[in-house]
């Protein structure tokens, strides 16, 4: 599944689902809301263009790299600490190409996914600056 | 022509939201921009340079395709067409 979603998810039930025949191994990235002295996050996203481009990073993910599966939620909406941001689930028939794979989509998530956080604070709000600015 | 201008995070504080131009057929993105600008000062400030030139981190899009910036002076704008501005991105 590629999704983008107001709401929250159960990582195991995704990690289940890409069990297969052909699957040795599943590789699983779950990105949560730190506590960096905030008091929530809000996720904005260009949903469109957001959801056209992780499926453009799951069909490159899956021509470079040996792979049987790929899952990508990622949230909108106002989060609290500890909350999921983001899962990401690759199935592979061996762990290398999995661990790479998962790599490989958080990096281009970062890099191009028009998606945007804002943290508050007891003193206001920011936005986030990018990883790739 | 009427095109839709999409701004998002801090660029949607300052440009709104989602807003619609008018333009003469054929416009260019370069003409839009510049009309964008002349909305307000903070407009301004946030696209442009002080010569004038388009801020280095501004990601542009039309119709859901990023466009580089070599090309904001030939591109030819249609009508109905979605132009998105953003800083980068930030998910994950």
């Amino acid at each position: 599944m590629i999704a983008i979603t107001r709401e929250d998810f159960d990582p195991g039930t995704y990690i289940q689902a890409a069990i297969d025949s052909k699957v040795g191994g599943i590789v699983s990235f779950t990105g949560v809301v730190r506590d960096d002295g905030i008091t929530a996050i809000e996720l904005e996203a260009y949903e469109e263009a957001a959801l056209e481009e992780l499926h453009a990073i799951k069909d490159e993910a899956m021509s470079r790299f040996a792979i049987t599966s790929v899952d990508i939620l990622h949230r909108i909406g106002r989060l609290a600490i500890g909350d999921h941001i983001v899962l990401i689930v690759v199935g592979a028939s061996h762990r290398r190409s999995a661990f790479e794979a998962c790599e490989y989509i958080i990096n281009r998530i970062k890099e191009t996914v028009p998606i945007w956080k804002k943290e508050y604070t007891n003193k206001g709000m920011r936005w986030v600056p990018s990883e790739h600015p | 022509m009427k095109v839709l201008v999409r701004a998002f995070a801090g660029f949607r504080d300052v440009m709104g939201e989602s807003t619609s131009y008018d333009l003469p057929d054929k416009s260019d993105l370069s003409t839009l921009l510049s009309l964008i600008a002349s909305r307000s000062e903070e407009s301004r400030a946030l696209l442009f340079d002080n010569k004038g030139q388009l801020r280095g981190h501004i990601i542009l899009m039309v119709n859901r395709k990023r466009v580089s910036r070599t090309v904001i002076g030939t591109l030819l704008l249609s009508e109905g067409d979605e132009v998105a501005l953003y800083p980068p991105v930030a998910g994950g």
